[in-house]
């Protein structure tokens, strides 16, 4: 009732869906999967709520033993995923036995992929999710992520139909390393004069590679200032894109002085910089699977249509997004 | 100056920031934790949780459940019913915190930062000189003069954003442009007029010239101070900083390793906005503490 961690890969970790709610106002990040889309599809191939504890696998991913008979499903960045050495599909049910051996090499296309297995993985909540926090070693196994020779506890399996996710209910990565991201205006936008906003949204900004669960860094052009920015209270801090502390949003574009940093699942709760725009949590799959040298080209939604592309998106996370396999 | 009416915008399809303010005052810091304290006893559908600041509050809600304009009306509706401000009066720990200023282990995070990123004058030097201050000494004597009050938690788990109680210890600091990539842990520092330790070793944009020796969060609950809840502090609570040498660090260290350390902690104060309102017009707060 267990898995062995052969290889624990780049930096797999165990993560439950929406993660870790309610400690944001002690300073905890949600966490949670990055790419929930596929994610809460891996979870509903091997018959679990879309929530439950499975593996996020970062670029190069881990090789697992099986110690009974298990669904699983693998689902995300293309990791060519084997078992005991022979390819097997992505994106639909898999049975393995107990000895099996799971192994993702590493990715040809995008950045994470998911691992989800029937029952789930059986980690001790902490503060009411399994989600992993490596930044502050908490939630997981071990509060990190997964390494050789761990072992993951499995809870009870339930029945499986077998079923594979409709081509149409997959995301598509992007072919040419271009992304294009929805963001909504604000919180801080008015700080950032016309010209500046401008160019956010007209040049391609390219993802840096100090990147992690915690922000994604890109790269551009300096940013210009309303007179707002140049003209306050000593207390926001001096520099133009200090403000008094506040919280920021999931998804928050947060200008760190001059440079962007999108505030991803591990992210910060609060801090004193400008936020000019926030990608929708409908973009957020986007982020996951984009890689350090990607070109992102930020559109500009309102809140309305920002809700409705979630809403488009949480209907292919469901029952109908999947086909009995023959 | 506190805005006539809260002002409200977006963050993405799932956020609301309330903004009461454009200073760092108590009665800002009340609005958004009294906000904050409605909102979890209203019957309001779709909140998830709230992250209440100095000045704001950031309401994180499901937008299957509500929409953003009529969270916007719940939101200011609540918001008017809050009560007065001037008859506040809540419980408020008081904790003692050593603090090693002007340290070695912030210098060198500093010097790192200069050598790999950023060239820039060192942390101390220059908030003692954007304040008008002598010298790094008097830095030490100013930051260490007043209680703080811890405004909220955030950034990190654990990490209090403090102001201080006494205006005439109030200081002032751009914040890293950019940011460090890490911090020693327990780095105390400040950007704008605001205060903070970092809990952990963690990226930061602070100027840092001091360090504590004590955790002031604990998986482990090794101190009874951690047995409600893993962090040390909560907003309503004051912090003092109590100067130290660099041995006596190392001895506070090696309690806090072996669990012998006991917190310096007085909690059974009452703190009254009123009585604090009268003694800030006692004073003469454009003096130097």
């Amino acid at each position: 009732m267990m898995i062995e961690v052969i290889k624990g890969g780049l930096e797999t970790s165990i993560q439950d869906y929406p993660g870790r709610i309610g400690f944001w106002n002690q300073g905890f990040p949600q966490s949670g999967p990055m790419d929930s889309w596929s994610f809460r599809l891996a979870n509903l191939l091997v018959g679990n709520d879309v929530g439950v504890a499975g593996l996020e696998c970062q670029l190069i991913g881990p090789s697992l033993k099986f110690t009974d008979d298990r669904v699983i499903a693998v689902t995300g960045a293309n990791m060519s995923p084997t078992v005991n050495g022979v390819a097997v599909a992505m994106w639909q049910s898999i049975q393995v036995k107990s000895g099996d051996v799971l192994t993702l090499p590493f990715a040809s296309s995008g950045a994470r992929s998911y691992i989800a297995i029937s029952g789930g993985i059986d980690s001790k909540p902490w503060l009411g999710s399994q989600s992993t926090f490596t930044k502050a070693g908490v939630g997981g196994i071990t509060g990190y992520a997964i390494k050789d020779g761990d072992c993951l506890p499995l809870a009870d399996k339930a029945e499986v139909i077998p079923c594979q996710v409709k081509p149409e209910c997959m995301p598509a990565l992007s072919k040419d390393k271009t992304w294009e991201i929805e963001v909504v205006a604000g919180p801080n936008d008015d700080w950032i004069d016309q010209a500046g906003q401008q160019r956010f949204l007209d040049i391609e900004w390219v993802l840096s590679a100090k990147s992690d669960r915690t922000g994604f860094r890109l790269d551009g052009p300096d940013w210009t200032f309303t007179n707002k920015a140049h003209n306050k209270a000593p207390e926001h801090g001096s520099e133009p894109s200090n403000i008094i502390d506040h919280g920021y949003p999931l998804g928050a574009i947060n200008l760190a002085g001059q440079t962007p940093i999108i505030l991803v699942s591990d992210g910060p709760s609060m801090g004193g910089f400008i936020n000019p725009y926030t990608v929708i949590s409908a973009a957020f799959w986007k982020l996951a699977q984009s890689r350090p040298g990607d070109r992102y080209r930020f559109k500009q939604v309102s809140v309305e249509e920002a809700q409705d592309l979630r809403r488009v998106l949480d209907k292919k996370c469901q029952m109908s997004s999947l086909t009995h396999l023959i | 100056m506190i805005y006539p009416e809260a002002k409200f915008s977006p963050g993405g399809d799932r956020y609301i920031l309330v903004e009461f303010g454009n200073e760092m005052n108590l009665e800002l810091n009340f609005l958004g934790q009294g906000l904050g304290a409605v909102i979890k006893q209203s019957t309001i559908k779709g909140v998830i949780e709230t992250a209440p600041a100095f000045a704001s509050i950031l309401v994180y809600y499901d937008p299957d459940l509500i929409g953003y304009h009529d969270l916007v009306r719940e939101l200011s509706s609540l918001i008017n019913g809050l009560g007065s401000i001037e008859e506040i009066e809540l419980p408020s720990r008081l904790f003692y915190l050593p603090c090693c200023y002007l340290d070695p282990w912030t210098r060198e995070c500093v010097e790192d930062y200069q050598e790999k990123i950023h060239a820039k004058q060192l942390d101390p030097e220059l908030v003692a000189e954007l304040n008008g201050l002598s010298d790094v000494d008097e830095l030490v004597r100013v930051h260490s003069g007043t209680e703080y009050w811890v405004a909220s938690l955030g950034f990190w788990p654990g990490l209090p954003f403090m102001m201080p109680l006494d205006p005439r210890c109030r200081l002032t600091a751009p914040k890293y442009n950019p940011p460090r990539t890490w911090t020693p842990q327990g780095a105390v520092g400040m950007g704008g007029a605001s205060t903070a330790i970092y809990p952990v070793s963690t990226p930061g944009g602070y100027q840092i010239f001091g360090r504590t020796p004590v955790p002031i969060w604990d998986t482990q609950a090794s101190f009874p101070e951690f047995e409600q809840s893993i962090c040390l502090f909560k907003p309503g609570d004051r912090v003092k900083f109590v100067p130290i040498s660099e041995q006596e660090f190392i001895d506070i260290e090696k309690r806090v390793a072996d669990k012998s350390y006991v917190y310096n902690v007085v909690d059974y104060q009452k703190f009254s906005v009123s009585q604090y309102k009268n003694w800030l017009n006692s004073i003469d707060t454009d003096k130097r503490f």
